[in-house]
């Protein structure tokens, strides 16, 4: 059984009150008085300390509590005033261990400085005014992502399908893939946003989220009627119209988010599940729309990231960073392609670009009277093989073998190395060489 | 509409691209009045200096915990920690153990029996029984 110290327990309920007497004036000893560690670097811990500082301004002295200061100094006193605040000060910025370490995780140039990465991690929840939340720099980041994505998409695989298109863009820069970008940084979250906080945490409010605007497109008037009657959207219109992943803009600000959520996801401490009005799909992460919100400010806490090394660095510096941060990131498209009609769009494909009627043969089989029979089938155009699938009927080997011919069709690339359109804004670069343009989708919707 | 989009995401591996150190922040605790503490306090004083300083990507936190033995203790990336205890260790033998941490993923460990782990599939793909002219029994 652990051995009780009664000593102790005076010592810790009484260094936390203002003018008391020593706690442990007569104990053996005096240095072990502080129950808790008390941390000569900033931390996280300070920020739900409110009442500290406020009694330290106070006639609280300090010294009464028996503590040896010199030894252990005590936690950084802040102004009474950064409570007023929605977020850290600028000037903090430069005293947070997190922040510069986070800095040197991401092997960010001098030149970006701390006050700018502490602005990126301020989300619009919890500061509302755009001097000082990071809603700017995300549509920066925004832009010079999905831009150099799908600039990079478009040269490399040049047939691809416009939706497919689009869901490759989202594949590398959308909310869930920059999310888990922002993730891999090791960057945390503060319990709740405030001015008392360590910059060096990503700050944001699921009690009262707010839309900012960080993509760019138009509302579409009928964008009313698009739900409620399933309407179509062609991709045409969507090129137009819609954000860079093909979505429909955001309706209004403010409108999305009628009700505000009840419960914030908290990921550091243990949750009290039996509050009421819970929905179904609560866990102790927070909800679906609590753990959409988080995903959605972490991305744009990567969006912005990317948009303070374009704002200080330039364009090279931030392409660099694209590159080896988001574009790195592997993605098999064939993954993508869900056909419908595999065989007609191959016939199609055949005689919009003057190639032989597609014919179908049988390379090889086995089982065919068993109950596991495997038919191996290529299709053929003339005496060009364009694709073989193998299936456990002969129908299903005739679309798998179409499907992969269309895949080859779809996924034809230049090469590893093709030159994209950005690249001729550096200096002295090479004259370009005109990319390859496909002629368009075999069926167009 | 022949073609339908499906949604996936991409695959991240550190060091593809950007490499991110996964040791984030270490504690370090230590007593000046035990005697188990003497090499964590001269490690604190002389070496934890330039090796923080050479490690800017870690935070480091020196707290003391009084009457305990000294500990250092690693958070990593994803979620996980380390601690070691370093008690009666001298400095350098200290610094050893905190480069274990800085160096560590903060996966647990585990036994690697194959040289190469790839996400990448095979470049010569899988034999298939169906191809080629097949083996005479």
């Amino acid at each position: 059984m652990k051995r009780l110290r009664p000593e102790r327990w005076t010592g810790q309920l009484l260094a936390a009150r203002p003018g008391a007497p020593p706690a442990s004036a007569g104990a053996l000893r005096p240095r072990c008085v502080a129950s808790r560690p008390r941390q000569l670097c900033l931390s996280a811990r300070r920020q739900q300390q409110q009442p500290a500082w406020e009694n330290d301004n106070d006639s609280f002295d300090v010294l009464q509590d028996g503590t040896d200061h010199a030894r252990y100094p005590p936690l950084e006193r802040l102004p009474a005033s950064v409570a007023g605040y929605p977020s850290p000060l600028p000037e903090r910025a430069l005293k947070s261990a997190k922040l510069a370490a986070l800095h040197a995780r991401l092997s960010l140039p001098a030149k970006i400085p701390l006050q700018t990465m502490a602005r990126t991690l301020v989300d619009a929840s919890a500061d509302e005014n755009p001097q000082f939340n990071n809603a700017n720099l995300a549509f920066v980041g925004h832009s010079l992502i999905t831009y150099h994505v799908a600039e990079w998409l478009m040269c490399r695989y040049p047939r691809l399908p416009m939706n497919i298109l689009y869901s490759a863009v989202y594949a590398y820069a959308g909310d869930e893939a920059l999310h888990q970008v922002a993730r891999s940084w090791g960057v945390e979250s503060a319990a709740a946003p405030g001015g008392e906080v360590d910059p060096g945490l990503l700050q944001f409010s699921l009690d009262k989220p707010v839309t900012s605007i960080i993509k760019f497109g138009y509302k579409r008037v009928e964008a009313a009627y698009l739900e409620k009657f399933k309407w179509r959207r062609g991709i045409s219109s969507r090129v137009v119209f819609d954000d860079d992943f093909g979505g429909v803009v955001d309706k209004t600000p403010g409108v999305e988010h009628e009700e505000p959520e009840e419960h914030e996801e908290r990921e550091d401490d243990g949750m009290d599940d039996a509050e009421e009005g819970l929905s179904p799909s609560y866990t102790s992460y927070g909800t679906d729309e609590t753990r959409k919100l988080a995903e959605k400010v972490h991305a744009n806490f990567a969006r912005a990231t990317v948009g303070a090394v374009y704002a200080h660095c330039g364009r090279e510096t931030a392409k660099a960073f694209i590159n080896a941060h988001i574009m790195s990131r592997t993605l098999d498209l064939s993954k993508l392609f869900a056909f419908k009609q595999p065989t007609r769009e191959l016939a199609l494909l055949c005689a919009r670009e003057d190639f032989d009627h597609p014919v179908a043969r049988l390379l090889s089989e086995t089982g065919r009277m068993s109950r596991t029979p495997v038919f191996v089938v290529g299709i053929y155009s003339g005496m060009d093989k364009l694709g073989e699938g193998a299936g456990p009927s002969l129908d299903m080997a005739r679309f798998k073998a179409a499907m992969n011919a269309l895949k080859a069709w779809y996924l034809y690339s230049p090469g590893d190395n093709v030159r994209v359109p950005s690249d001729m804004l550096a200096q002295d670069a090479k004259p370009w060489e005109p990319a390859h343009i496909d002629m368009g989708e075999i069926i167009s919707r | 509409m022949t073609v339908k989009a499906l949604q996936t995401l991409t695959t991240g591996r550190n060091g593809v691209g950007a490499f991110i150190l996964q040791c984030k922040k270490m504690d370090i605790h230590y007593c000046d009045w035990a005697g188990s503490s003497k090499g964590m306090n001269g490690f604190i004083k002389s070496i934890l200096p330039k090796f923080a300083a050479a490690n800017p990507q870690i935070e480091f936190v020196v707290s003391p915990r009084p009457s305990k033995h000294p500990v250092v203790i690693g958070h990593y990336i994803n979620g996980r920690e380390k601690a070691i205890c370093v008690r009666n260790l001298e400095p350098l033998q200290i610094l050893k153990k905190v480069e274990l941490l800085r160096d560590a993923s903060g996966e647990k460990l585990r036994k690697v029996n194959k040289p190469v782990q790839s996400v990448n599939e095979s470049v010569r793909g899988v034999w298939s029984p169906y191809h080629g002219n097949g083996m005479a029994v």
